[in-house]
């Protein structure tokens, strides 16, 4: 019996997510009540996603792994972790055992939640899962545990309900957006930590009432934001610190060739993703329908990907001079032990920010501070998880390019979150169950602190109309 | 033909949920347009070729052309009248 499921457990491993997903999203589909054709069609173009994402990956992992290795040899600098960024780990976590279930676990937990009253958000934003499901490949790599993996993102995906509803007061009012949350596994654990930064930054003498304007900086590093023309630079500049001209006409040439190939991927990317997103969303609309009448008449924080946020000025002012700061910390932090190269997620670091800003009231100067404190702790965690996050993309089948590269992102890499579970994993079994242990404390402490504060604000208003 | 751009912030995550209502919206009511997306870094620099922005992020300043909320369109409450806001800057 041992047998025939291991058997049967490789040749799903050998068909590969492009052909995986594309049935299990036809049948749940078809679970979710769409028509035989609609669920098809959403599943076929997942797995054309898969194979976009793969190629690109190949030409990054080719292109990039081998100049960063020279670039090491060269000049002593250690980044030779390629940051694949945000749409290549999605990818990877929807790929991996555990992304293969995430959608029905995810609404499942949260249903269970909203039932219980230990979250108030309804997070309709099923894409942002992969979140938890990469925490659950991550554990269930390092403990060899599918049902560890399984509880790991399960405990993950309530934990960050839990912080959507945390930061959900300040989002509402700072962004406008009245009943919405960001239960987004990117940007609520950070701006969670901007709270007690924000305290410490009301006691620092001349940080005080330090800020700047948005106008400004926008006009100034609107370069930043252009990931094509980045990619460009970058490649250029890892290109001349790589090739450094012993062989004139070769090396300009691979200069070049690397420099365009990095543009390319950095503008590709994303787009291959967004086939995926394509392919996903029929489903995700099927479902959000499914549950929302599952709840008719309730009154609960929508939860939404914290995109709708990033367009905020002091949001993309701050994420545009984080830039060339994450850069720097990059290699300033070398010697201390972080080899992460910063590549694809800087056009991510608007989501890092996006909650930060709104817990800091948009103060552009503390955004940027807490920012980079946060970004330069996590370079040393993405350093950390990179050859677990590389075991992980192999086994979900991405090919990483000659000597497989080896790969980490800045947005789900360099999270605490992703820490924390990294650490409970290389604990086993029973740094997984303490650590769910503590996550579910931290859930059930939060439903009792927002409860308390909703009490005595009612009170106060009682009061107020009172008197 | 007019172009129709839809922002959000990584112009892949929300701007597609919108992207393909929109489309199925201007296909079923008639009215030719190019659909496409963007991510809302792209606008800060203000080279924006297109007819109507439909956004569900704040899009910057410097941006001329109209702009249409649209995070109604990922929530499901209140589509209709984005979509009549849209039509009546295609007409």
């Amino acid at each position: 019996m041992q047998g025939i499921l291991e058997a049967i457990s490789s040749y799903i491993t050998t068909l590969g997510p492009s052909v995986v997903l594309p049935i299990l999203i036809t049948l749940f589909g078809l679970a979710l009540g769409l028509k035989f054709g609609k669920a098809f069609r959403a599943g076929l173009t997942i797995g054309i996603g898969f194979i976009g994402i793969n190629l690109v990956l190949g030409l990054l992992g080719g292109q990039v792994g081998p100049a960063a290795q020279a670039m090491a040899t060269n000049f002593g600098v250690q980044l030779s972790i390629v940051d694949v960024g945000w749409p290549s780990s999605a990818a990877i976590a929807f790929g991996s055992t555990i992304g293969a279930i995430i959608i029905p676990l995810g609404l499942l937990v949260n249903v269970i939640l909203l039932l219980t009253g230990l979250t108030r958000t309804l997070d309709i934003d099923l894409w942002n899962y992969w979140h938890s499901a990469l925490i659950g490949a991550l554990v269930g790599a390092l403990t060899g545990n599918f049902w560890l993996g399984i509880l790991s993102a399960a405990v993950h995906l309530a934990v960050i309900l839990s912080m959507g509803d945390i930061t959900a007061p300040v989002v509402q009012k700072y962004f406008k957006l009245p009943d919405i949350s960001f239960p987004h596994g990117t940007s609520a654990p950070y701006g969670l930590l901007a709270f007690p930064l924000n305290w410490l930054f009301d006691r620092i003498p001349g940080l005080k009432n330090w800020d700047a304007t948005p106008e400004g900086i926008q006009k100034r590093f609107g370069i930043f934001g252009e990931s094509l023309m980045m990619g460009l630079i970058l490649g250029l500049v890892i290109g001349v610190m790589a090739f450094p001209f012993q062989n004139p006409a070769e090396d300009i040439a691979k200069i070049l060739i690397l420099a365009v190939s990095l543009a390319a991927a950095m503008f590709l990317l994303p787009r291959m993703v967004g086939i995926l997103m394509e392919g996903l969303m029929p489903i995700s609309e099927a479902a959000r329908v499914f549950v929302q009448k599952k709840f008719p008449g309730r009154k609960f924080y929508i939860g939404l990907d914290s995109a709708v946020a990033v367009g905020q000025p002091s949001v993309i002012a701050t994420s545009l001079i984080m830039v060339p700061i994450t850069l720097v910390l990059a290699i300033v932090l070398a010697p201390l032990g972080n080899q992460v190269l910063p590549l694809v997620d800087l056009a991510t670091l608007p989501f890092i920010v996006a909650v930060m800003v709104a817990v800091f009231r948009g103060n552009i100067v503390r955004s940027i501070i807490g920012g980079s404190i946060l970004v330069a702790l996590g370079l040393f965690i993405a350093t950390w998880i990179a050859p677990a996050f590389t075991k992980i993309a192999v086994d979900s089948g991405f090919q990483l390019g000659e000597g497989q590269t080896v790969i980490s992102s800045l947005v789900d890499g360099a999270n605490p979150m992703t820490g924390l579970f990294m650490a409970a994993g290389n604990g086993g079994t029973i740094g997984v169950i303490v650590a769910s242990v503590v996550c579910l404390a931290f859930v059930v402490t939060t439903k009792i602190m927002l409860d308390r504060r909703d009490k005595k604000q009612e009170a106060a208003a009682e009061t107020a109309t009172q008197a | 033909m007019k172009r129709v751009l839809i922002i959000c912030g990584t112009g892949i995550a929300t701007s597609t949920v919108v992207a393909i209502k929109v489309k199925d919206h201007l296909a079923a009511v008639g009215i030719p347009a190019v659909v496409e997306q963007g991510k809302v870094m792209d606008l800060v620099r203000g080279e924006v070729n297109a007819d109507l922005i439909v956004a569900t992020t704040d899009v910057p300043e410097s941006v001329t052309i109209p702009v249409v909320r649209a995070l109604a369109l990922i929530t499901g409450f209140g589509e209709e009248s984005v979509f009549e806001e849209i039509d009546s800057h295609l007409a």
